[in-house]
């Protein structure tokens, strides 16, 4: 049968091309406009820069002078391992949990686990403060851990619910047909098999973590103070050119780590579940 | 099957004590009379519910959302429909570039909006070097400046379960669709959209609810002309020390962004339900 | 609470070891409260080192508006989550009449003589003056003579407005009433007027996003306080103050010790420090810019007056009666913004 006049199919490149396009340049522009705003040489965060330097990341690194970045910074790296730490291994186990319950049951755990991705942040950080403070807590970093925890472990039950769902079941099965108990099956057949899952998993609830913003925006305060909170400040009102700098040195990390997390687990393919 | 319960306990105990509950206390204190919380009643939900300007801004927010899916839909398909017929190394390129804005922090890429769409920005700057306009563009403070940041911000969260779900539809579904004569437009609105729908339909969801909540955004960006929801319970909650009211907007918001993202995944799943071709993988 | 009490509630609900630095640290320090910006800056460049080179106390400071302290320190009940206050008269009262503050006694304080008896009483100390009127931008806008003129070309066109969540905010709009009508319990004039200017106006903020809006070009005329003005230009921005016709509006920052706070000593060591003569004439210098309350501390030029007792003349506002309107002028000020 004959084709479609070329018209067609011309315009749907054409117009599909173009979009996609603007989307990529919309996806990584603003990520090189920071980069290269950080590397001002005045004291406006503008773009261009007016002068190439180094010296704001110079002023960031000073220990003494940039002292309540470095720890705000410290304080999020902390809450972040600690909250990633706990998310994956209560996260993991329960996806691997949910994994064996079939049918309505399972989707049913699952969205329920996995509903603090689509309900606002503001509410819950909101909640998690009027929940605190009526039971007499101070704020503190245990507290924002406690907080973050919640709302990062979907990404956990993502990616290790998706391993779990692409296990081959003919493998665990082979393993106690051999004689294997359950835990060894576990440890040495499963495990392996969904640890990238796991490792994935681990790393997005990780950068969640230090991206959070609602949660932080409720629960810190001067002793807990965040760094996306004190960068905000920085932005607004104090108009620190090192924010620029810091952001500069996130999108650096963010890189380098997903290059690490790429080649270690094949990220990509994690995510993508 | 006593395993696997012991497996989810844990979380679940932590989801009911540090998720649920102060959800449900939250709920409790809208039901607060007063600010300094001494006795019950619906005052706060009347003072809310009655109000007009109220439901103004509930509307207002969930456009904003609805907005930035519609925007992120117009761009990220396309981007989807590209890496479906990427070669495998441009694909783990392109899903880098997608992954990328997602791990560098939100403020970071607010920060990026407001220089490139200020008065002296980036954007005004090309406007007005090329002649295109006598005036600088007024995009900060405006919805339409509010919205493509927030479409950049957000992109990503579409496109993960749709990329996800792009790659698994069956090249032949869509052999078998040309061969019949169909062209690529036809294709694409018959065959690959519904096929994608239950991946659109996730990605919507996040799309939409992360947009409605973007607190910092909207009032970086936004600026104070521009009330949402958000607002509203930050300023409730953190500045007046009104927590039964803020309570009242919270829950408001939860329920209204919940009503939306239901209608988005009931129509994911009708739409997916039009398309019975099988998908490998 | 407790560190036995916290650790055992803790132990039921954490499955790891937490690791003793997230313990907060209490001996030796002391937690302020302080507006953002300039002042927590100056505070971190001066205050914090000499209180801790004189008396070995550590300074943490928790950055926040005057009313944003009330609520913290509300939303708390009864755990404040710092030791001192610096506040506004606004919220002062409010702290007076929520019973939030320990009772002052200024004799603790080495430094009492120095200060203005008016400044001193049982509630607590002012440590600085605070000067409110117009900024404005020299390259792009002529110099305003009064808020009036903020409703006029050119200025309207480029005007940044914020609303009453500040105190500087707040007094701002009040004057801005008093010209069209109204009076310190009476906004409703300039509500109608920002509203019938509104599709003309430049920006309207958050007070913390004022600064960035300046800076950006966003506005280049707006209200604001001594200090921003002096910061602003310390980045390089063209900005300069400008005495409203009508007379500048003027209020004291006092600092006030937090009901419930375990570092009662450290604080009156740190406000000691804060009201003496080095931190005193430290702050006054560029790029803070503060008014200083201490006598034995001259003024400098660049103010917009000789000496305390001139501040007298400037204009000032009755917060007890401004109180109780303020929520409700809030939310007012969302409605009319809100297009």
């Amino acid at each position: 049968m004959a084709r479609r006049p070329n018209l067609g199919a011309a315009s749907y490149v054409l117009v599909v091309g173009l979009l996609a396009a603007l989307a990529l340049l919309i996806l990584v522009g603003p990520v090189l406009v920071v980069l290269a705003t950080s590397l001002t040489d005045s004291r406006a965060i503008r773009f261009p820069p007016q002068g190439l330097s180094l010296r704001w990341y110079e002023l960031l690194l000073d220990t003494v002078r940039s002292r309540p970045i470095h720890r705000a910074a410290g304080n999020t790296l902390q809450v972040a391992a600690l909250a990633a730490g706990l998310a994956t291994l209560l996260g993991t186990a329960a996806a691997i949990g949910i994994s064996t319950l079939r049918g309505r049951l399972g989707r049913l755990m699952d969205a329920f686990f996995l509903s603090p991705l689509v309900l606002p942040g503001l509410a819950f950080g909101l909640a998690a403060l009027v929940y605190f403070t009526l039971l007499r807590l101070r704020p503190s970093l245990e507290l924002l851990v406690i907080g973050h925890f919640i709302v990062i472990t979907p990404f956990v039950l993502r990616t290790v619910g998706a391993s779990m769902s692409q296990l081959d079941p003919a493998l665990p099965e082979a393993s106690r047909s051999l004689g294997a108990g359950p835990w060894r099956t576990f440890r040495r057949v499963t495990l392996p098999l969904i640890a990238p899952g796991i490792a994935a998993g681990g790393f997005l609830a990780f950068m969640a973590s230090v991206d959070n913003v609602p949660v932080s925006l409720f629960l810190s305060s001067a002793r807990t103070d965040m760094l996306p909170i004190r960068m905000w400040g920085m932005m607004e009102s104090t108009l620190d050119v090192r924010v620029a700098a810091v952001s500069g040195l996130l999108i650096l990390a963010a890189f380098l780590l997903m290059l690490v997390m790429e080649r270690l687990t094949g990220l990509t393919r994690r995510i993508r579940g | 099957m006593r395993l696997a319960w012991g497996l989810v306990a844990p979380l679940g105990l932590a989801y009911a004590a540090f998720f649920l509950a102060p959800l449900l206390i939250l709920g409790v204190v809208s039901f607060y009379q007063d600010e300094a919380m001494t006795e019950f009643g619906t005052a706060q939900w009347r003072r809310f519910l009655l109000d007009q300007f109220h439901w103004k801004v509930i509307g207002d927010t969930l456009l904003l959302g609805l907005k930035t899916v519609a925007a992120t839909l117009l761009l990220g398909l396309p981007l989807a429909l590209v890496y479906r017929a990427a070669s495998a190394r441009w694909q783990r390129v392109l899903l880098f570039i997608v992954v990328m804005p997602l791990l560098t922090s939100v403020v970071v890429r607010t920060f990026a909006w407001i220089v490139i769409l200020g008065r002296e920005g980036l954007v005004n700057r090309l406007v007005l070097d090329l002649g295109l306009a006598a005036e600088p563009l007024r995009l900060l403070q405006t919805e339409l400046g509010l919205v493509i940041s927030l479409t950049q911000i957000e992109m990503p969260l579409l496109l993960l379960p749709v990329l996800a779900v792009m790659v698994r539809i069956d090249p032949n579904v869509l052999d078998a669709s040309a061969s019949l004569g169909a062209s690529r437009w036809r294709t694409l609105f018959r065959v690959i959209l519904p096929l994608a729908a239950p991946g659109i339909a996730a990605g919507c969801a996040l799309v939409f609810a992360s947009a409605t909540t973007a607190f910092i955004s909207q009032s970086v960006i936004g600026g104070s002309r521009l009330v949402y929801l958000p607002a509203m319970i930050w300023q409730q909650a953190m500045v007046v020390a009104h927590w039964p009211f803020a309570a009242t907007a919270a829950i408001s918001l939860l329920l209204s962004v919940s009503a939306v993202i239901a209608v988005i995944a009931t129509a994911g799943r009708i739409a997916a339900g039009r398309v019975e071709a099988p998908t490998h993988g | 609470m407790s560190m036995n009490r916290r650790r055992a509630l803790f132990g039921a609900a954490s499955l790891l070891a937490l690791p003793a630095p997230l313990r907060a640290q209490t001996r030796g320090s002391v937690t302020t409260a302080i507006y953002p910006g300039a002042w927590e800056e100056a505070f971190r460049d001066h205050v914090a080192p000499f209180l801790k080179r004189q008396s070995g106390v550590d300074l943490e400071m928790q950055p926040l508006f005057a009313v944003d302290q009330i609520a913290k320190f509300s939303a708390s009940r009864g755990v404040p989550p710092f030791d001192v206050f610096v506040l506004d008269p606004g919220p002062r009262i409010t702290g007076i009449e929520r019973g939030m503050f320990d009772k002052f006694d200024a004799s603790r304080l080495s430094n009492q003589a120095l200060l203005p008896s008016m400044l001193v009483d049982g509630w607590g100390v002012g440590c600085a003056a605070q000067v409110v009127g117009i900024a404005y931008n020299p390259k792009r806008v002529p110099k305003p003579s009064g808020y009036a003129d903020l409703f006029k070309e050119p200025w309207v066109s480029k005007l940044g407005l914020t609303g009453f969540g500040t105190t500087f905010g707040t007094v701002s709009l009040i004057e801005i009433a008093k010209i069209f009508g109204g009076s310190e319990v009476n906004i409703e004039p300039a509500l109608v007027e920002l509203k019938k200017a509104l599709p003309k106006i430049a920006a309207v903020g958050a007070p913390a996003a004022m600064p960035g809006l300046f800076q950006q070009g966003q506005c280049a005329v707006m209200y604001t306080n001594t200090q921003t003005v002096t910061t602003l230009k310390d980045r390089g921005v063209d900005i300069e103050f400008a005495v409203p016709e009508t007379g500048a509006s003027a209020f004291f920052t006092t600092m006030h010790i937090a009901k419930g706070s375990e570092n009662v000593a450290n604080a009156y060591k740190y406000i000691d420090t804060t009201v003496g003569r080095d931190i005193q004439t430290a702050l006054q210098k560029p790029p803070y810019n503060f008014v200083p309350v201490n006598k034995d501390v001259p003024l400098l030029s660049g103010l917009p007056m000789k000496s305390l007792d001139d501040m007298t003349k400037f204009v000032t506002h009755d917060w007890a009666k401004i109180n109780p309107l303020r929520a409700a002028w809030i939310e007012k000020f969302n409605r009319e913004m809100a297009k």
